[in-house]
């Protein structure tokens, strides 16, 4: 179909020419440090000083041995589960009440949305004050033990108050987004389940959750990736404590690369990581690409 | 009509599941604005209850003595130049390639730029904050390099999905009249994808101006280059006993954005959710 005005002289041209600057910057900027970010995971680089020596896998074998790395692994994935429960129940069941509700729709909706539009680094610094100032009030007047202090400061409830603000945030595009999936059910078909005498359970279960499907994988893939590569919330909630509690892998990198001199062990981490989120991009590629998604 | 029969048990349970959502981001954004108007003394004697009067004293500070335009002259500009650039570097190569998708070289590119899909921010976190520094460009210049360049990545699979689905026809009719490439381009295939340019502009422009990442990798050095959230997140090691001021800080830093959300609320929600899942 393009041969028509190629004949015709620089089509060909100013096609390449759209091409070059993107390519070259991205080239530069994003794939020439990915290369060194991998290069120099196979070194003794400290960062600093002007000579480093190729080591092949040391980092990663005693990365591997490291049990800190592991308890960052751990920790990682901790919070991966508890982002993702907490926001695909919360955003489903958010969504499917703004669905039903008939006045102050839109209203709801817009004040829902409003964490989306805030920096995950304002929310993070405004919750560390709420904790500190707030929380503990409500603690003490409901009579909990572990909810009258800061929970920032104790290993066992910092993580879960990290995720809890980092939800609190996430849980607005999800929202919206099965807000949306929602709406494409025909009426019709909720008319014909009641004739036929459907329970409002079972019309959720054979009308509705068939249209959630599709946007419950992206929401989830969603989550699944930034719960892996979360760094805000915890870098400026705890930056990674107390006692590495709260130290996903994203702090660990920047720790051992600006506070522990370990700089090319912090390149190995990172390519690990890698990996990690290479598995969940390919599912998320495959979902959005096989068109099963609708907006 | 599908819910007149709808059980009262689930609309109680629905409304009260509203409510506390409601109460959950209201609130905190209440207390916030609240206590920017306080001082300490105020604060510290009920952190709750409305302020005594319309007190500007951590305003004033803010903006005479934190250097608060500064840093958000900085957010500005690196927000608006970054996202310029990207809104006409992201269309026009993603023209080239979805217009020419049987082509190897064109083929290539497509998948070179997807490849970003992959890679989490932390794997260049640590070599491009080397590299900037070799380049001895750690500042505003270098940063705004880096957005146009990572940005690509989700910009173009989003643009080229939406203009192969784009009729052919119309193109075709202004190369009959003797537009080139270049023409048919700005005139016929702008003013088409204009809604995926909102979504873009939408999306980037969010990502841009509340990013931290970057700013605390290739900004921290120097303060007269900070941009807010960085300013915001130094400001809580600096003055972390003055908390009504910082609350001023967090308000002030929210605020723009919040502004142009209540201006076009309906279009970035849209552009946001077509996005994320797109993309």
């Amino acid at each position: 179909m393009d041969t028509k005005w190629k004949k015709k002289g620089s089509g060909k041209w100013i096609y390449f020419g759209f091409t070059l600057i993107p390519v070259a910057l991205y080239s530069f900027f994003y794939v020439y440090s990915v290369i060194n970010g991998v290069r120099y995971s196979f070194t003794d680089w400290d960062g600093m000083s002007t000579t480093f020596h190729i080591v092949g896998f040391k980092n990663y074998i005693s990365l591997f041995k490291n049990p800190n790395f592991w308890g960052s692994l751990k920790t990682t994935v901790c919070y991966s589960i508890l982002l993702v429960a907490g926001v695909v129940t919360l955003s489903l069941a958010l969504s499917l009440s703004l669905n039903s509700l008939k006045k102050f729709r839109t209203f709801t909706k817009s004040v829902f949305f409003v964490p989306a539009m805030i920096g995950g680094i304002t929310i993070a610094l405004i919750w560390d004050q709420l904790f500190y100032r707030v929380v503990p009030l409500v603690g003490q007047a409901l009579g909990i033990g572990w909810l009258s202090q800061s929970l920032l400061m104790t290993g066992k409830t910092a993580l879960p108050a990290v995720v809890f603000v980092h939800i609190w945030q996430a849980v607005a595009l999800p929202t919206v987004i099965f807000v949306a999936g929602l709406q494409q059910i025909p009426d019709e078909q909720y008319e014909s389940a009641k004739m036929d005498g459907a329970t409002p359970f079972q019309r959720f279960r054979f009308v509705t959750f068939p249209y959630l499907v599709p946007t419950l994988t992206v929401n989830l893939v969603l989550m699944i990736k930034q719960g892996f590569t979360s760094f805000d919330f915890p870098f400026a909630l705890t930056g990674g404590g107390p006692v590495r509690s709260t130290e996903v892998i994203g702090i660990l990198i920047y720790n051992d690369a600006f506070k522990n001199m370990r700089f090319s062990m912090a390149n190995a981490e990172a390519c690990v990581l890698f990996l990690v989120v290479a598995v969940f991009s390919l599912t998320q590629l495959k979902l959005t690409s096989k068109g099963g998604v609708h907006e | 009509m599908k819910l007149e029969k709808e059980g009262m048990g689930w609309i109680i349970l629905r409304n009260l599941l509203i409510l506390m959502g409601l109460f959950l981001i209201l609130f905190p954004l209440y207390l916030v604005v609240i206590n920017s108007f306080k001082t300490l003394e105020e604060a510290g004697k009920d952190f709750f209850a409305l302020p005594s009067g319309l007190n500007l004293h951590n305003f004033k500070e803010l903006f005479q003595n934190n250097n608060y335009w500064v840093f958000a002259k900085n957010s500005l500009i690196i927000s608006a130049v970054s996202v310029g650039l990207i809104l006409v570097l992201v269309p026009s190569v993603s023209y080239a390639i979805a217009r020419n998708f049987n082509g190897k070289y064109y083929k290539g590119v497509y998948y070179y730029l997807l490849m970003g899909l992959f890679i989490p921010s932390q794997v260049i976190m640590l070599p491009v904050t080397k590299l900037m520094t070799n380049l001895n460009m750690l500042n505003r210049q270098g940063l705004i390099l880096l957005y146009a360049a990572y940005s690509l990545t989700q910009g173009v699979f989003l643009f080229v999905n939406y203009i192969r689905g784009l009729p052919f026809e119309i193109e075709e009719s202004a190369y009959m009249d003797g537009c080139n490439v270049f023409q048919t381009y700005i005139r016929i295939v702008i003013p088409l994808v204009k809604p995926m340019l909102a979504t873009l502009l939408i999306m980037d422009l969010l990502w841009i101006w509340n990013d931290f990442m970057l700013p605390l990798l290739i900004l921290n050095r120097s303060k007269d280059i900070w941009t807010l959230p960085l300013f915001q997140y130094n400001f809580k090691t600096e003055y972390s006993f003055n908390y009504t001021m910082a609350f001023t800080a967090y308000l002030m830093s929210m605020l723009p954005m919040l502004i142009v959300y209540c201006m076009g609320q309906k279009h970035i929600i849209k552009g946001l959710t077509a996005g994320s899942v797109k993309g």
